[in-house]
């Protein structure tokens, strides 16, 4: 047994000792480059996290703070409808972060509040208004969205995050983390060499997957404003929402209880809720069935959050001009100017903050929220 | 139990340990029976899961028996039809259809090694090659090895029990090479099949994509990228996972047979199937194309028909060995191109040896050319036969008539040239690069160097391993 124990001693001692060189040598050539003060993760892949998912992971701990924050969340349509800088102007007396993550459902969105929540103060999580952006596409069951080859059944990308670096153990309770959360920082200064390995990886990569995945060569804005999509493209869109959603034609209950769970926690943080009941082109919520099933169960849920305090509902699904969207989701550069304007308008002109009547467990009386007015 | 998480890790170093702490025979036989229960009941949620492996363990272990005390070939006939039959109906096989199948889930990993191994005992059994009585604890140990019970390799009974009857002996230098071969194992593994398998279930989506309607050139393109990455993920896949269990085994007082000697060398089909999962073809050449030959040379006696009776053993043998990989109808396809492979190799092999002499094919064997033209054209086979183990037959047929027979043929001789020219190039540039590598070899031949090159190769497989979603599987445990 000795002579096992002594082999193993020597090889974590080589671990340790060439680690440690190892992080030296990638802090020196790639200095940890500060993520900005506001949370964008549109910029996830100019940035060493790379990915929407790990960008959101280990950068959180920047939201454990009293500011005001605007935390924007939802899948692509978000990142791409609402950009961060855009919505920060026209709100400037909060913090305005985007932590939508691309090809997210009601699931995932839950759990970044989670990974939000356990990084927070209750203090700092009563200055949280989540703007939740909602679409059929987001109420993907888990089986049709998480259960591929290519991960363990059910993780989400979020999950494959946890997992990845071990800050996370997986058991049957559900993730449990190993490095607390609010030691994350560290955490990511240790893994520094792992992340540069990554980049550098993807970076040498990037045609072969661009290839491999029949990616389409990346568009500028001037080109994205001027596309105008085919019929053939229209039904090839369709064709694969019907997949992605599990080739389904009615959408389950779990992912609205979830959303009805997510914002129950939110709210008894002390949080505030937005709710953008988010468009998408015309001919695209028309040739989807799943769209039509979703719009008579949405208006049933917002009509029944509308009357929480703290929980406004912005309708925005009536801006599906087809013309608008650079594909089945995506609004056009051109127009997001405009949602910003409409998403600062309801910030600012909602009802003041409920976290202000809460304390931690009992309810006290409010002081004016602080978010600004409206803008001119 | 995935080979790949830390839980088989921790459980392999605690098995390790605790052999090392009982160093006797009866010691580590005691540690192996434990990790071994433990290893199965991992792939279990329920007793009544493992039963039908129980029973069929007890029924074989009764047959063996039976067969030892009572060597005849009736014994042997009878017990070969009971424990294959019982194999069949276990393995689900699809042609037997619903009737015939256990109605609740149960364990079926291993099942196929384990009757390897129960067929083995029960042939030697007859030959009276087993003096003795196996002792029910030998007998579990060695069907059911934890080690070998998911893909082999497939140990000689006589060769476990000549090693599971001496007290552990280890020294440094061998600690050291075991855990040097564990950590070549899981490179192979983590990194090597790891890289491959993204690139091949990429490759082969696109491929798949039925949406997307590349020319032909293109599309024989992608079909040959995802046949070749499929088969490196395929041999680095299941040699790290030898690796990985030999040496383990090699710390826990066993030596399990080599499984791999460098396939990619190969010079013809037949050569390959010495050097590919070397355990399962000696066995099916000791069990199978052995007595098949001879049973064939007895009935046909014409010296001018002789050396045929090799191309049908090769074929029936190579298909049977085909077949045994799956039990859906492309296996059969798999199996036949096994058989015409190995068949038609024999068939050159003849007609060759008529034409020059034996002296004169032996040379011409040796031109340079024709090595790497041969070992271009065996790497093509292959991997292009190896198709059958990642498409579902209606898929292989779509693809079938996508390329046409002249995509085919075209594709395979693409391939083989390709394969030729890469075998070419890798050889030369080893050969350039030979003063180096005994360099490096001298410099890391001290304590702190050598385990300073292990730790990083640790490091190398804990770094890509996190570029992955998920480790990879182990991909024999399919078949």
């Amino acid at each position: 047994m000795k002579l096992i124990l002594i082999q193993i001693a020597r090889l974590l001692g080589g671990l340790i000792a060439i680690y440690g060189v190892l992080l030296a040598v990638s802090l020196a050539l790639v200095p940890r480059t500060g993520v900005a003060q506001r949370l964008d993760a549109s910029r996830a892949s100019t940035s060493l996290f790379l990915t929407e998912p790990k960008y959101v992971f280990m950068t959180r701990n920047q939201l454990n703070t009293n500011a005001d924050k605007v935390i924007l969340l939802g899948a692509s349509n978000m990142l791409v409808g609402f950009k961060q800088t855009q919505v920060q102007t026209l709100v400037p007396g909060a913090e305005v972060h985007n932590l939508s993550v691309g090809g997210s459902n009601i699931t995932q969105l839950e759990q970044i509040t989670e990974l939000v929540r356990e990084v927070q103060t209750p203090e700092a999580r009563r200055h949280n208004v989540y703007v939740i952006g909602l679409w059929y596409g987001l109420f993907a069951d888990d089986k049709a969205r998480w259960y591929t080859a290519d991960r363990h059944p059910g993780d989400t990308d979020i999950d494959i995050e946890r997992y990845r670096y071990g800050f996370y153990r997986r058991t049957d309770a559900g993730p449990v983390p190993n490095l607390p959360p609010q030691d994350m920082d560290i955490g990511v200064l240790l893994i520094h060499p792992y992340l540069v390995l990554d980049s550098v990886a993807r970076d040498l990569t990037r045609s072969l997957r661009g290839f491999m995945a029949a990616k389409p060569a990346a568009i500028t804005d001037a080109q994205r404003n001027a596309v105008v999509l085919s019929d053939a493209e229209k039904l090839k869109y369709l064709e694969f929402w019907r997949e992605y959603m599990g080739s389904v034609t009615t959408l389950g209950d779990a992912p609205f209880h979830t959303l009805q769970h997510m914002v129950d926690g939110i709210l008894a943080d002390g949080g505030r809720v937005v709710l953008v009941d988010m468009p998408i082109p015309h001919w695209h919520a028309q040739g989807a069935v799943l769209s039509i099933d979703y719009r008579q169960r949405a208006g049933a849920v917002f009509a029944a959050l509308r009357g929480r305090p703290g929980v406004t509902v912005l309708a925005m699904n009536e801006a599906d001009t087809d013309d608008d969207f650079s594909d089945e989701v995506h609004p056009k550069p051109r127009v997001t100017e405009g949602w910003a304007k409409r998403l600062a308008a309801s910030l600012n002109n909602a009802p003041e903050l409920p976290t202000r009547t809460l304390a931690v467990g009992t309810r006290r009386e409010s002081p004016p929220s602080s978010l600004p007015a409206s803008p001119p | 139990m995935s080979f790949t998480s830390p839980t088989f890790i921790a459980f392999v170093l605690a098995a390790v340990l605790l052999t090392s702490a009982l160093p006797t025979p009866g010691g580590r036989s005691g540690v192996l029976l434990g990790a071994n229960l433990v290893f199965i009941g991992s792939y279990v949620d329920s007793v009544i899961q493992v039963l039908p492996l129980a029973g069929f363990l007890v029924l074989c272990y009764a047959i063996i028996e039976g067969v030892r005390r009572r060597p005849s070939s009736t014994s042997l006939a009878v017990g070969l039809a009971i424990v294959i039959g019982c194999f069949v109906v276990l393995k689900k096989f699809s042609f037997l259809g619903p009737s015939l199948t256990l109605p609740f889930p149960y364990l079926i990993i291993g099942l196929s090694y384990v009757l390897f191994r129960v067929l083995h005992l029960m042939i030697d059994a007859r030959q009276g090659e087993l003096a003795r009585p196996v002792s029910p604890l030998h007998f579990f140990n060695y069907t059911c090895n934890f080690l070998s019970f998911i893909a082999g390799p497939i140990q000689r009974y006589q060769d476990y029990a000549a090693h599971a009857n001496q007290p552990l002996a280890l020294n440094e230098d061998k600690v050291f090479r075991a855990f040097a071969r564990v950590i070549a194992g899981f490179l192979k593994v983590g990194v090597a099949s790891a890289i491959f398998k993204y690139l091949f279930d990429n490759m082969s989506a696109r491929l798949l994509e039925t949406a997307l309607t590349p020319s032909l050139p293109m599309f024989i393109g992608l079909y040959l990228a995802a046949a070749v990455f499929y088969t490196v993920y395929l041999y680095a896949n299941f040699a790290g996972y030898m690796d990985i269990v030999i040496g383990v085994a090699e710390l826990m007082g066993q030596q399990l047979p080599e499984n791999f000697n460098q396939p990619f060398l190969a010079r013809s089909f037949l050569d390959f199937w010495s050097r590919w999962h070397m355990t399962l073809s000696d066995w099916f050449k000791t069990y199978l194309f052995n007595p098949l030959l001879t049973a064939l040379s007895r009935r046909v006696t014409s010296p001018k028909v002789g050396p045929y009776l090799g191309v049908v053993a090769f074929f029936v043998t190579f298909l049977v060995m085909g077949v045994w990989h799956g039990t859906t109808p492309v296996f059969v396809v798999y199996g036949l191109l096994m058989g015409a492979g190995a068949s038609v190799n024999k068939l050159w092999q003849v007609a060759m040896t008529k034409r020059f002499g034996k002296k004169g094919y032996k040379s011409l064997t040796e031109k340079t050319a024709v090595i790497y033209v041969s070992r271009g054209l065996t790497f093509a086979y292959f991997a292009l036969a190896l198709t059958c183990l990642w498409l579902e037959l209606p898929q292989a047929l779509w693809l079938a008539g996508r390329l046409g027979i002249w995509g085919g043929v075209l594709g395979y001789g693409v391939l083989a040239l390709a394969a030729g020219l890469a075998f070419l190039a890798w050889d030369t540039l080893i050969a350039l690069l030979a003063p180096l590598r005994a360099g490096a070899v001298r410099a890391a031949g001290g304590v702190v160097a050598r385990n300073m090159v292990l730790s990083l190769q640790i490091l190398l497989i804990l770094m890509i391993t996190s570029f992955f979603h998920k480790a990879p599987e182990f991909v024999y445990r399919a078949f």
